[in-house]
């Protein structure tokens, strides 16, 4: 009887989560059809894959292996550093006293409730008079801490007992021998949870880089993608292709930190 | 290490955040355009033409109205699944797991692409399937409850993520009271489970408000804020205010009354989650 739930019960949810990810299937079998198969009225609702013309074909229409290589460098570039300071200021608010202690991670918090309207327009006339437009300073140097990624990592290393550390301090170990030889390794299901959610969040970054950066050897991938839709609005199969490739990062970095994700967030947001 | 972590934090903020919080303010007094040089002082100027547009008060009913649908049915539906996920009956977890959150990690320029195309009137799926004829995203009345869809569609699995997580860290003994005093499961999920999960519900509706006055990218790519204006959010008018129109001056206005609202929002949220705690 227990079984037969058990079984019913999982093959229900996997039919609620194909249903999910159907549009995901529709795009990628979209991506192997042509144009005249895409945009048939009539006839099936998943086109038939026949090509791969428009995979081959995406280097030819916007240098895409420029724009992707390019975010993948900012997106990396700015993970490792969040996770950095995150743990580093997190850390330091949730082990260590000083006065204002309490208020300066009060202003760490409030950041997160500031909507990106606010700081952007006076961020972009900073940009421009640092001179740092068209540069990836303007993209990475103004988003480097987080303070989502703090507040995780505050919540999760006051788990960690006061008297391992004061244990480590008797053996004549530094605050930073401490923090990189034990609180960071502790730290990895935190870690595994923030590299996720900050990798995504720079990879389908749109805005900021739009307006940083003009050169479009320079650009990334999410406002490349946009253009490329505006110019060859009608060359769907293309678009499908690079989109799906567009979307694989993520998913690999997801399947990567995927274990420790949940346990990641339970830690972060407990209590 | 704690000396250099805190003044190197406190520069930062202060060069990144609170100049730019500050200018804001100040830029929202002035008429302020950046392409020609100029900064004049106007006062409330630019208030008073940002109250009487408008544009303005439909990008903020916009604004209402996409926020309130897409957190009501991100809480239900992140709820509903993360019960399920955690159901001991349910095998390969993980699996299930990676399928649902599929949307949630992948970057919204493309999901936004895929459900421009779902819902194109000629090719798209979700006429095909559903046998409709909607013109989805250039019908005045369909286009933002399309784009509401979508945002459903794409976030629940963060809800998910975090309802899974205060499922984990709620305490075992009250249910075993629960049960020894002959509670259902009805009743211990509305009496138990719902009022445990509170903090867990409140920080995904604030941080959901937070996010949703701020869409912006789903706005841009699959409508561009038409048919003519009826999708137009306040966080898009904004944008286009500032970076089309080169007006930082009301621009900024806007900011400073979207800053306002959402703060004001956030307080009365914590206080209505206080005042239950304690009735």
């Amino acid at each position: 009887m227990k079984k037969a739930a058990s079984v019913l019960l999982t093959i229900l949810l996997f039919a609620l989560a194909f249903i999910t990810i159907v549009p995901f299937l529709w795009m990628l079998i979209s991506s192997f059809a042509t144009n005249s198969d895409i945009v048939k009225i009539t006839g099936s609702i998943f086109p038939t894959p026949t090509t791969l013309s428009n995979y081959s074909g995406i280097q030819q229409k916007f240098d895409f292996l420029r724009l992707f290589a390019n975010s993948l460098f900012v997106a990396t570039v700015k993970t490792v550093i969040i996770i950095y300071t995150s743990a580093v200021l997190g850390y330091v608010f949730s082990k260590m006293h000083f006065r204002g202690r309490n208020v300066l991670f009060g202003v760490v918090l409030s950041t997160m409730m500031i909507p990106w309207a606010v700081t952007i327009i006076p961020q972009y006339e900073m940009m421009v008079d640092f001179g740092w437009l068209d540069s990836y300073k303007s993209l990475i140097v103004p988003g480097l801490v987080s303070g989502f990624g703090v507040f995780l990592f505050k919540q999760s290393i006051g788990g960690i007992s006061d008297e391992l550390i004061e244990a480590a301090k008797l053996d004549g170990a530094s605050d930073s021998r401490i923090f990189h030889r034990i609180i960071l390794p502790i730290s990895h299901n935190t870690i595994a949870a923030l590299a996720i959610f900050t990798f995504l969040w720079n990879w389908e970054d749109y805005l900021w880089p739009f307006l940083m950066i003009t050169d479009d050897k320079k650009q990334l991938l999410s406002v490349g993608l946009k253009m490329f839709n505006g110019q060859y609005g009608t060359d769907y199969g293309g678009l499908f292709a690079a989109t799906s490739i567009a979307i694989i990062p993520v998913i690999i970095v997801y399947m990567i930190f995927q274990k420790q994700f949940i346990a990641g967030i339970a830690s972060g947001s407990g209590k | 290490m704690r000396n250099i972590a805190v003044t190197a934090l406190i520069v930062y903020f202060s060069i990144f955040m609170v100049y730019p919080i500050y200018k804001a303010f100040a830029g929202s007094l002035h008429e302020w355009n950046p392409l020609v040089g100029t900064y004049n002082w106007v006062g409330l100027d630019n208030f008073k033409s940002v109250l009487s547009d408008g544009l303005f008060w439909k990008s903020l009913w916009n604004t209402a109205y996409f926020s309130v649908f897409s957190i009501v049915f991100r809480i239900i539906l992140g709820l509903g699944l993360a019960l399920l996920l955690s159901s001991r009956l349910v095998k390969a977890k993980d699996s299930l797991r990676g399928l649902f959150y599929m949307p949630t990690i992948t970057p919204l320029v493309a999901v936004s692409f895929v459900w421009m195309w779902m819902f194109d009137p000629q090719f798209g799926m979700i006429n095909k399937v559903t046998g409709l004829d909607i013109n989805w995203l250039n019908d005045s009345h369909w286009a933002l409850p399309a784009i509401i869809i979508m945002t459903i569609w794409k976030d629940f699995g963060y809800a998910t993520v975090l309802y899974l997580a205060g499922l984990m860290n709620l305490p075992r003994d009250v249910y075993e009271a629960a049960q020894i005093d002959g509670a259902n499961s009805w009743q211990t999920f509305w009496r138990i489970t719902l009022p445990l999960l509170k903090p867990t519900t409140l920080f995904i509706v604030i941080t959901s408000l937070i996010t949703y006055v701020q869409a912006y990218v789903q706005i841009l790519v699959m409508t561009e804020g038409g048919p003519g204006t009826q999708t137009y959010t306040i966080s898009y008018l904004i944008f286009d205010q500032a970076f089309q129109k080169y007006d930082f001056g009301t621009a900024s206005a806007m900011s400073v009354i979207l800053f306002a609202i959402t703060g004001v929002l956030t307080i009365l949220m914590f206080r209505a989650s206080g005042d239950m705690e304690q009735s």
